[in-house]
């Protein structure tokens, strides 16, 4: 009789790695939803057109490396990856920054470093950063929100301008608000204003600031956050860096805005602008290239925190959650080095 | 704030990291009592069950009855082992154990007869033994932990240091196991007996039943049997517990109960602390009150491959096979059976091994419980196995480097804490055996560290060895110089020069014996050393002087105080000096041997060349002169026993010292040997000699060879007729009377020469030597010739 012979333990839980990656994906929704209701169905396309490039990408690398290509793709870090990624860039930019981002975030960041688990930089970021130097032109053209904007685009203009096939409707046309002017993020009107001797306040009055904090922006970051607290309910992700995060850009924004409402951004503005929601839920959470020990997380996202609000604030890019997320995903070895918990049996010291 | 036992006495409860709440599944066996089986027909018994190594009181063969004892020891951990039922034993042999590696151990293997007969049982009562006699009992009863560990009990029944508390460990957080809860719901009252003992022994100020709260009724049960009792009141209590996995690991639950934590290497009696498992407790009472041996444990067959799950009693020694037969074991394809439960329990590879003392659970799951196992997927670095660590490690990081196998970097992050749980491979989303890779790791660290300690021991064993050896060299040499020392006062002088002087005074009396003959006057040889100031050439100038003293003694009848004036001086003289007269007094032995007055030049062409060369290689090396000179010493008295003519050869040999040591040494040699020849043969013979120095060039030595040239051309020469020498005559410088007196002269302005050049032109000066060797040589022929 031969009987199957096995380490303890026997048995475990049903939660694996691709429930957990499928979770995330679905706790993205909500964001989507609202991005596209917004600023337009081409968030959908680059959806696609990321995913599709992802998995692609993986299954290539997988099959040159040898490795099981439906064990890999079936762990939907890709997917996570490819959304992120497509949710971070402007809905209406060409096909070739979304295909250049991911082929840059599957192929470099992450296969090359060994794949899932092995990659130091998150991949989203890495792609997103890479995109941002060299195609600035078409990283920062954002859409205007729908309520304020002139021209609105509908999936058929959508596809025409993202794979450039009509050039009346380029990016730019999409661009221009209800005044005819074209429209930047609120970060980047806030910061172009400060930085030509404008107050806040004066800054604010201006369309693209109407409603709560950011006309579109607000409810963007209001879906990402009710994503995040799924996650967080699921247990998917744990509160330390997401809430390390809000926390530390909260603190340092508020003391900024105490000293001088004048010439800095007030900290709801902060929090509810630009990728913050994303990054603290979606970005940071990267278990991958995050800290991980509970302590050594918390450092990290007030890391992270800290960082956005110094590029946003004193940097030279109105928004800062890429490069805020790389540098501190630079520091994680070295948080978890340092920053280890005290064992059982242990006291403090030792 | 309350005081530690106040809160005890509150049931205040503190929380243990981590843990997990995996599916308890424990209803499928604890629904009826525990049961009795058929009696197998065949025990395996494995001898060294718990504790140190004992002896066989049995053999094959012996018929034993139940309970009878089968071994016999006396360490401080033995445990014996008891027959489980009475029969025979038919085999004493290696047999595979009831172990994760199913390692073979020697194992008594009994068949029953059926009788199941009792040895004579000794009951008694706390009042009748001593606490010593009581823990006597407790250790030949074989009692060890219940819970799993099997540590023999009597140890932690008597602890170096006082217990305040124990803790009765009744959790049993595993899933599946319900053993000791069934134990407790029947056999509560024998359990809280064998409290009593144990509070005896202790005497602890508190003892705390410990129960999770997914037994309710083992609780009620333990409560009631408590309210029963005769212990103290307000000593004992229960204490019910959340149900979370591991509670029942020693160190959480002492965590849980009293929010101490038990040191890394310690172990709870240095907190004052004891825990003994329900099935312990049992177990003693059993033993006093009943004088029973632990030959017997409920064990929970449980899982869906079994008919009838439930707890059993099963004797200790009935196979697995056997256990699992009775209850109706169904085996599906690819069946695990698990010992244990499914967190820490280990699977089976075969079912022919023995029920332990520490075996409370065979778990023999269908596939639906537990699943195949799954590959293992990349760490994502999630941390959840650090949020369920209960020892609050970062298992993820203990992975990283056990599967790098960097397993010191492991062991920094406090690997050897790790409690093998198995929580954190339970949460792993990655489906990683993370406890599998902690095991490795340990085990490579445990070999490490015992390969470190037996090159420590090797080397410290090594370096004792060389320390011992240093000693006995030391002790030999001191033991020398004592010998040494000894000799020397035994020659009634410590000074060497005396010693030599004295030699010297010897041979200048034999030769004064044997003198017969005039020679020149004392007086030319004081002039000789006067010319020259130089502590070498002084030496040299000694060293001729002391010659020229020695044919003034064989001459004359000078008396020993004018020698003893010479070697005065002489050890005024450095080292050298005292060689140089060693040699001189050399070679005035030989002088002493030939006795005719013509063939006194002879010897003394050989003397003066011999020490006349000396001085170049004296500016070289001081060893190597006194070797040259030792050898040349030696040559000379063969020599001398040859006869005079054979002396040209000594000649050619210090001029090679001046080049190097060891071609010194060669050509020391090569002359040796063809002094040897020549002082076999005779002049007629000469030819021979001229061809050897073939043999020379291979060696590379141009001194040697351009010695053995000079030799040669000598030995012509002296071949040659006497008008060679008048015009060797002519060259002294100093002005001399007597055809004995030229040779000194001819060798010493060589001498004085090549004193002077030596340090740039050595070859020169070898040259020259050569050439003044010739010349005696030619001298020495031609005394020859007139001695005929």
């Amino acid at each position: 009789m031969a009987f199957k012979i096995a380490s303890s333990p026997h048995v475990s839980t049903s939660l694996h790695t691709n429930t957990v990656m499928k979770r995330v994906a679905l706790c993205l929704i909500p964001g989507i939803a609202v991005q596209s209701y917004y600023f337009g169905l081409g968030t959908l396309i680059q959806l696609l057109l990321a995913v599709s490039v992802a998995y692609l990408a993986e299954a290539a690398v997988m099959k040159l490396r040898h490795k099981n290509i439906k064990a890999t793709l079936s762990d939907n870090s890709a997917l996570v990856t490819a959304s992120l990624l497509a949710v971070a860039i402007p809905p209406l930019a060409p096909w070739w920054l979304i295909v250049i981002g991911t082929l840059f975030a599957i192929v470099i960041v992450k296969q090359l470093y060994g794949g899932l688990g092995n990659n130091v930089f998150n991949p989203a970021m890495a792609a997103y950063v890479l995109l941002l130097i060299s195609f600035p032109v078409q990283m920062t053209s954002w859409v205007a929100p729908q309520t304020i904007a002139m021209n609105h685009a509908s999936l058929f203009t959508s596809v025409q301008t993202i794979f450039e096939i009509n050039q009346s409707f380029a990016a730019e046309y999409f661009r221009l608000g209800i005044d005819g002017i074209t429209m930047a993020t609120p970060l980047d009107t806030l910061k172009t204003d400060l930085s030509m001797g404008l107050t806040t306040t004066e800054s604010l009055t201006k369309p693209i600031f109407s409603g709560m904090g950011a006309e579109g922006w607000f409810w963007v970051n209001m879906a990402y956050l009710a994503g995040g607290l799924i996650m967080l309910k699921l247990k998917v992700i744990r509160w330390h860096i997401s809430g390390a995060i809000i926390a530390s850009l909260f603190v340092c924004a508020s003391f900024g805005f105490l000293i001088s409402p004048d010439t800095f951004v007030s900290p709801l503005m902060h929090l509810f602008s630009g990728g913050t929601m994303l990054a603290a839920f979606f970005i940071a959470t990267d278990p991958v290239t995050a800290a991980t020990s509970p302590r050594g997380r918390l450092l990290f996202g007030a890391m992270i925190g800290v960082l956005i609000y110094l590029i946003r604030t004193f940097g030279g890019y109105p928004d800062a959650v890429a490069f805020a997320v790389l540098l501190a995903n630079m520091c994680a070895p070295f948080i978890d080095y340092y920053v280890r918990p005290r064992s059982y049996g242990h006291r403090t010291g030792s | 704030m309350l005081t530690l036992l106040e809160q005890l006495d509150k049931g205040s409860l503190w929380q243990s990291p981590g843990g997990i709440h995996p599916p308890q599944l424990k209803t499928l066996s604890n629904q009826s009592a525990i049961a009795r089986l058929p009696l197998a027909t065949r025990f395996i018994v494995p001898v060294p069950l718990v504790g140190e190594q004992a002896t066989l009181s049995v053999g094959v063969g012996d018929k034993v009855l139940k309970g009878q004892s089968l071994t016999e020891g006396a360490g401080f951990t033995y445990l014996p082992v008891h027959a489980p039922t009475s029969g025979q034993i038919v085999a004493i042999e290696q047999h595979a154990t009831n172990h994760p590696s199913s390692l073979p151990t020697l194992s008594c293997i009994i068949e029953s007869d059926g009788q199941d007969t009792w040895c004579d049982l000794i009951p008694n009562s706390l009042e009748q033994l001593s606490k010593l006699q009581i823990l006597d009992k407790i250790k030949q009863a074989g009692i060890a932990g219940m819970g799993g560990a099997a540590f023999p009990s009597h140890v932690k029944l008597n602890p170096a240091s006082e217990i305040d508390l124990v803790i009765i460990n009744g959790i049993e957080c595993e899933p599946y196991i319900t053993s000791d809860d069934r134990l407790m719901r029947d056999h509560s009252d024998e359990i809280v007996s064998g409290v009593g003992v144990i509070n005896h022994l202790l005497n602890p100020q508190r003892i705390i039943i410990a129960i999770e709260d997914n037994k309710p009724e083992a609780a009620q049960a333990m409560q009631a049997a408590l309210n029963r009792s005769n212990l103290p009141k307000g000593v004992a209590r229960v204490t019910v517990i959340p149900t979370k996995y591991p509670s029942g690991g020693e160190k959480q639950l002492i965590q849980i109960i009293t929010g101490k934590e038990v040191p890394s290497g310690a172990i709870p009696a240095q907190l004052g602390i004891v825990v003994h498992n329900v099935g312990t407790a049992f177990a003693i009472q059993e033993a006093i009150y009943q004088g029973k041996p632990l030959i017997e444990r409920v064990v929970t067959l449980t899982g869906e491959q079994i008919g009838q799950p439930g707890n059993y009693w099963l004797p200790i020694g009935t196979t697995v096979a056997d256990a699992l037969q009775s209850v109706h074991f169904i085996e599906s394809a690819e069946q695990k059976v698990i010992v244990g439960g499914p967190m820490m329990g280990y699977a089976l590879a075969e079912l022919d091994v023995p029920i332990l003392k520490g075996t409370n659970c065979l778990l023999v799951p269908s596939h639906n419980e537990i699943a195949a196992d799954v590959d293992e997927k990349a760490c994502i670095r999630c941390g959840e196995c650090a949020v369920a660590c209960p020892a609050l490690l970062l298992p993820q990081q203990l992975f990283w480097h056990a599967k790098a196998e960097e397993y010191d970097k492991a062991a920094s992050y406090n690997l050897k804490d790790c409690i093998e749980c198995g929580c954190c491979s339970y949460v792993c989303p990655s489906d990683i055996p993370l406890v599998e890779y902690y095991r490795v790791a340990k085990s490579a660290l445990k070999i490490e560290a015992e390969e470190k300690r037996q090159a420590e021991q090797a080397k410290i064993r090594f370096e004792a060895r060389l320390q011992r050896l240093e000693d006995e060299k030391n002790a030999r040499e001191a033991k020398a110089k004592e010998a040494a020392a000894k000799r020397q006062a035994n020659m009634k002088s410590t000074d060497k020069d005396a010693v030599a002087a004295a030699m010297a005074r010897i041979a200048a009396k034999k030769a004064q014996d044997s003198a017969a003959s005039s020679a020149p006057t004392a007086g030319s040889t004081t002039q000789v050393p006067q010319t020259v100031v130089d502590p070498k050439k002084a030496a040299v100038n000694a060293a001729i002087e002391r010659a020229k003293a020695k044919k003034a003694a064989q001459a004359n009848t000078v008396s020993d105080d004018e020698f003893d004036k010479n070697t005065a001086e002489v050890n005024v003289d450095d080292k050298q000096a005292k060689i140089a007269a060693a040699v001189a007094r050399a070679k005035a032995k030989k002088a002493a041997q030939v006795n005719a007055e013509s063939t006194v030049q002879t010897p003394n062409t050989a003397e003066t060349s011999v020490a006349g060369t000396e001085p170049p290689a004296d500016t070289v090396d001081d060893k190597k002169v006194r070797v040259a000179a030792a050898v040349a010493k030696a040559k000379a008295k063969k020599l001398a026993q040859a006869g005079q003519t054979d002396d040209t050869t000594v000649t050619t040999e210090p001029t090679t010292d001046a080049v190097d040591d060891k071609k010194a040494r060669v050509a020391a040699a090569v002359a040796k040997a063809k002094a040897k020849k020549l002082a076999q043969a005779n002049q007629t013979d000469d030819t021979v000699v001229a061809v050897e120095p073939t043999t020379d060039r291979v060696d590379d030595k141009k001194a040697s060879v351009a010695a053995a040239v000079a030799k040669a051309k000598a030995k012509k020469l002296a071949q040659a007729s006497q008008i060679d020498i008048g015009e060797a005559v002519s060259r002294p410088t100093v002005g001399v009377e007597s055809t004995a007196e030229i040779a000194p002269n001819v060798a010493l302005t060589a001498t004085a020469d090549s004193a002077e050049l030596s340090p740039e032109q050595i070859k020169k000066a070898k040259v020259a030597a050569a050439i003044a060797k010739a010349k005696a040589k030619k001298l020495a022929n031609s005394a020859e010739q007139e001695e005929q």
